[in-house]
């Protein structure tokens, strides 16, 4: 995470269009290889795809990939897409209403595809074509920190595994390795979870240094990164350590879920922590430099950020409320009671969605800096509040218990779009509100100055993030439920 | 073209274009069709275009489409179709084929958008940023006093000009912070840090051009003022300072009432430095008490005088005489029978602020914790060592005033009309008859309400009000319009008179002529709440609080911070005004 985040200039080398071109086909190619091989498909057919998609991201998409971490989000992003234009290439869209039927259906049987792109052509073309952006951008850029990428991540981690792990050790739980079958004794299961936090706490820093700058960025790629993981180990990785086939299908895809749920939180709690880890060090070692003093200090902006939220939460939370009352999950929301009367909900929502507005204000304080960017922002905002809310807190303090099922977690689906509007309301708000203060103070130089380092420049990973966590986020539940 | 126009047809091209193909689909609708066209514009509208940002835009319109499918084809659409709104998982994967093409229409919109964005920008050039152009003339406000009035008629300005650059504020101040007067006291019991207490007036004005420096003058025909020691700033000359509308708020002096002695040997208990040389001598007096043989001697040091029984003397004598205790506990030498604080008061009552009820309790209270009283007893004279009353004498090394205020002495220099107090006479909207452009607020002006007629108080209270009305009336006179009259009804008054005790006033809200009386530890914790909140500065806030939470566990701080020069010597204390007798020790 920078403290001040370079702008991402594109180095003007002639033929680098046309290496990434061929990187990408070669890589792609060969990821098609390897799909086809798992899948059971057209080798040529799946070369082909695999190919032409390397070649399209190497021309398109690799101006984008200025690092390995930036490459794979991309990547993922770019494989999503190709995932869902494909059938519409296949079906056109004036299809009649009994195909439109069965769509759900054909998507669903397509899961494996979902899969294959991801792993086999998303990831590994993002990667080869990120490092190869890395290297020609290197001069270009602060340089990176391995030694904090490795420590911090690392440590976020293991701080991340020690939450989830003893939480998880109560019910003998273990979402990390979920899917990795013959593990007999509880301490491998603790060893190979910790172990695996600790892989992906490492690498989170390596791949993102670049590319977080707050604590609401890092819960982002957290979430997708953690969507990745799931993806990679319980669905690939684990069964083949095993010895088992691969079963990409929706069924065996459906047994795996609640994994998903749980690396989603582990890939939160790893953002938060590596965020806070981050942020230490800059707070404690660069901020506090008098040589370094801003006009304003943290500690006024971070007051004024919970005063934002908070306005900007109660504003989300009204006009999400309708949509909760509608769908019958506002008791659930408060989480206090069975049986709330209207009233009591709607007092006991609101002061709940203030205080997760306030939580918006300090997380995501420095992400927007348009008003459409701070709603992709509040809209993954809601979508983790769905994960850490309804799924895993609320039914923690009701029962004690969490359900991460498929068919539990399909119940509670409604609830999920009141979850992304309350968000990105609340985004929306917080934004106007913060526009609305710096309109009066970026007369003073120093003031328009920060404000304009603030600014997330373009080029960064954050649109295909938004696409990929939420595309995934949210279809997952649908095709799995 | 207007920016967000030029943004807003384009985004509708792109959104037509893009959602065309989808009205054909069958799961789409017109509904859907209409959704995408108000989306586009307002995704078009609310992203700041860049160039060839190409898959940038495809991702963040593809992403945005998923929450658009679940307020359309969720909520929206079903409630204008008259159907009801999806209420469970089932209900909502009907939906689905929608979502798909959704996320197509949010792809191909993002790279139809900024297709037709570069057109637009090759063939036309780039947006027309909303014209800056420099005024032609730059108007000035300028505020003399950086009290309570003056700064918060700078920050209501600001917060009202929203950063205009056609209306400058300059805000003059003899010192660079605003004194939380309600506080001072506590700093001469040495309850609080003296900085604790006041807010930097450059942290806390950002587009105010603040200056310290010292008013000599104000030419009212040229529309100019006159600085001693002003520091040099870019757009001023020398020590002049230019204006169209100038805000008087100078506040209030110690007046002596002709008492030569007591202006020279009396303490002042106005500013920051004078509590902090209040503190110092008390120090200064026990430990020279300390080693003292002679028993009337050591009385006469720990005899402390505070004349005046209005707020500013009861709170000022009672946080003594809690300081004046507390540190006998390092003082072996000394009685505690030795001390007195003595409050002297030309009245038969103290806080004439209050009723009559609060008043007798807080003099009870005060006697009850060794605070002596001399009332209708006027102070005459001052010796050294000795304060000559009405009725009397006290021998004592130590004398505050708090008996009389007047406003500011360069007011004397202008030809406003005046009241008996010497402020000046304002209007309803607290401009100054005859005078265009010139306003006055706070001790140092003479308003009177625009409803009742009657006059108001020269209290923080009124003034903040009289602040707020007057940046109102400025920007209604620099608009062309009429000023408001001005109208507030006091919200009531609060007093500590000691040690988690204190006596409360509050005016109950819609029958101004009733009021709520307080005292004791609740009227102490409304004290503390309210003033908390209304100091200035977070971080301020934080400091007060965590001293006054210290100060549960740990004793009061009795390091002398400033030397005094040795002028103890001459009987009552002769430092009082003499500022050039006093040094500062950074410690």
């Amino acid at each position: 995470m920078q403290p001040v985040m370079p702008i991402v200039r594109q180095a003007s080398i002639f033929s680098r269009p046309i290496g990434d071109g061929v990187v990408g086909v070669a890589v792609g190619a060969g990821g098609g290889l390897i799909q086809a091989g798992i899948l059971h498909a057209s080798l040529a057919n799946s070369c082909l795809l695999g190919a032409s998609f390397g070649l399209l991201f190497g021309l398109f998409f690799a101006r984008r990939a200025s690092s390995a971490g930036a490459g794979l989000i991309w990547g993922l992003s770019a494989a999503l897409l190709l995932w869902i234009v494909l059938p519409t290439l296949e079906t056109p869209l004036h299809a009649d209403g009994r195909e439109l039927s069965n769509m759900l259906d054909e998507t669903r049987k397509r899961f494996p595809e979902l899969v294959a792109y991801l792993v086999c052509l998303g990831m590994p073309i993002g990667i080869a074509l990120g490092v190869r952006g890395g290297l020609h951008q290197r001069d270009l850029e602060t340089p990176f920190r391995w030694g904090r990428a490795i420590v911090a991540g690392g440590f976020a981690g293991v701080a991340s595994g020690l939450i989830f792990g003893y939480w998880m050790l109560k019910g003998d739980f273990f979402p990390l390795i979920a899917g990795w079958r013959d593990v007999p004794s509880q301490p491998e299961k603790v060893f190979l979870q910790f172990a695996i936090a600790l892989t992906i706490g490492a690498t989170f820093g390596l791949l993102f240094q670049r590319d977080v700058r707050g604590y609401g960025s890092c819960m982002g790629w957290g979430l997708g990164y953690a969507v990745l993981w799931w993806f990679l180990g319980p669905l690939t990785f684990f069964p083949l350590i095993a010895g088992t086939n691969l079963n990409w299908s929706v069924d065996g895809a459906s047994q795996v879920f609640g994994a998903l749920v749980g690396y989603i939180l582990y890939g939160l709690i790893l953002g938060v922590a590596y965020a806070t880890l981050d942020r230490i060090w800059v707070r404690l070692f660069i901020q506090s430099d008098p040589l370094n003093r801003e006009a304003e200090g943290p500690g006024f902006r971070v007051f004024r950020s919970l005063q934002w939220g908070a306005l900007a939460g109660l504003v989300g939370g009204l006009i999400s409320s309708p949509l909760m009352l509608a769908t019958g999950v506002l008791p659930h929301v408060v989480g206090l009671g069975i049986h709330l009367s209207t009233q009591t909900g709607l007092l006991a929502h609101l002061l709940v969605s203030t205080f997760l507005g306030m939580s918006y204000g300090v997380l995501f304080r420095d992400e927007a800096s348009t008003l459409a960017t701070s709603g992709a922002w509040g809209w993954v905002f809601g979508l983790i509040w769905w994960y850490a809310g309804p799924l895993t807190l609320l039914p923690l303090v009701l029962t004690g218990e969490i359900d991460w099922r498929a068919s539990a977690v399909f119940s509670l689906l409604p609830s999920l779009f009141g979850h992304l509007i309350y968000g990105a309301v609340t985004g929306f708000m917080f934004y106007v509100l913060e526009r609305r203060y710096m309109s009066r103070h970026t007369l003073d130089p120093r003031m328009a100055a920060r404000e304009a380092r603030r600014v997330r420049p373009e080029g960064t990973p954050a649109p295909a993030l938004w696409f990929f966590a939420m595309g995934l986020g949210v279809a997952i539940p649908i095709l799995l439920g | 073209m207007n920016r967000f126009l030029r943004r807003g047809v384009l985004g509708a091209t792109a959104a037509g274009v893009a959602g065309f193909p989808f009205l054909l689909s069958a799961a789409a609708t017109g509904y859907d069709f209409a959704v995408g066209i108000v989306s586009g514009i307002a995704y078009a509208v609310s992203v700041r275009p860049a160039r060839k940002t190409y898959v940038d835009q495809m991702m963040t319109a593809a992403s945005l489409g998923i929450p658009l499918w679940a307020i359309a084809n969720l909520f929206v659409i079903p409630i204008l179709s008259g159907g009801h709104m999806a209420q469970s998982g089932d209900e909502l994967r009907q939906h689905f084929p929608v979502l798909v093409e959704w996320i197509l229409f949010g792809s191909i919109f993002g790279l139809e958008l900024q297709a037709l964005s570069d057109f637009v920008h090759y063939r036309f050039g780039p947006e027309t940023s909303p014209a800056v152009a420099p005024p032609h003339s730059v108007r000035q406000i300028l505020i003399l006093g950086g009290g309570f009035g003056g700064m918060k008629a700078a920050e209501c300005l600001e917060d009202q000009l929203a950063g205009d650059p056609s209306v400058s504020i300059s805000l003059v101040s003899e010192t660079n912070a605003l004194l939380f007067t309600p506080m001072l006291a506590e700093v001469a019991g040495s309850s609080l840090e003296a900085s604790h207490i006041s807010a930097p007036l450059r942290s806390a004005l950002r587009q105010t051009n603040f200056i310290r420096g010292c008013v000599t003058g104000i030419d009212l025909e040229a529309r100019k003022v006159f600085l001693d020691g002003a520091e040099p700033a870019s757009n001023e000359t020398g020590r002049e300072l230019e204006y169209d509308h100038l805000v008087l708020a100078l506040g209030s002096v110690s007046n002596y009432l002709g008492m030569a002695n007591v202006e020279k040997f009396a303490f002042n208990f106005k500013s920051l430095l004078d509590a902090i040389r209040i503190r110092n001598h008390v120090i200064e007096m026990f430990e020279k008490a300390d080693r003292e043989q002679d028993p009337e001697m050591r009385r006469r040091l720990l005899t402390l005088v505070v004349a005046g029984g209005g707020f500013a003397g009861v709170e000022l004598a009672g946080a003594l005489n809690d300081f004046a205790h507390g540190i006998f506990a390092d003082y072996r030498n000394l009685a505690v029978e030795e001390l007195s604080v003595i409050l002297v008061h030309s009245r038969n009552r103290i806080l004439p602020e209050l009723s009559e009820s609060l008043a007798e309790y807080a003099l009870v209270r005060m006697k009850q914790r060794g605070v002596k009283f001399r009332l209708e007893a006027r102070l005459v004279d001052v010796q050294p060592g000795l304060v000559i009353l009405s009725d009397g004498q006290i021998t004592a090394e130590t004398l505050i005033w708090t008996a009389g205020t007047a406003p500011s002495p360069l007011l004397k220099t202008l030809a406003f009309e005046k009241n008996s107090r010497g402020a000046v006479v304002v209007d309803s909207s607290l401009s100054v008859p005859g005078y265009p452009g010139v306003w006055a607020l706070g001790d140092c002006a003479a308003v009177k309400d625009g409803e009742t007629g009657e006059p108001c108080p020269p209290t923080a209270q009124f003034a903040l009000r009289e602040a707020q009305m007057i940046a109102t009336n400025i920007l209604a006179a620099l608009s062309g319009m009429p000023g408001k009259p001005f109208h507030f009804d006091s919200l009531g008054s609060l007093c500590v008179i000691g040690h988690q005790t204190a006596c409360a006033e509050l005016t109950v809200p819609f029958a101004r002529t009733r009021s709520l009386r307080f005292s004791g530890l609740l009227a102490w914790l409304m004290w503390r709440g309210i003033y908390l909140s209304k100091l200035p500065g977070l971080e301020r806030k934080i400091r007060v609080l965590m001293a006054w939470t210290l100060e549960l566990f740990f004793p009061r701080d009795i390091i002398q911070t400033i030397e005094l020069g040795g002028k103890g010597d001459h009987g009552v204390h002769a430092t009082g005004n003499a500022d050039s007798s006093t040094s500062i020790h950074l410690q």
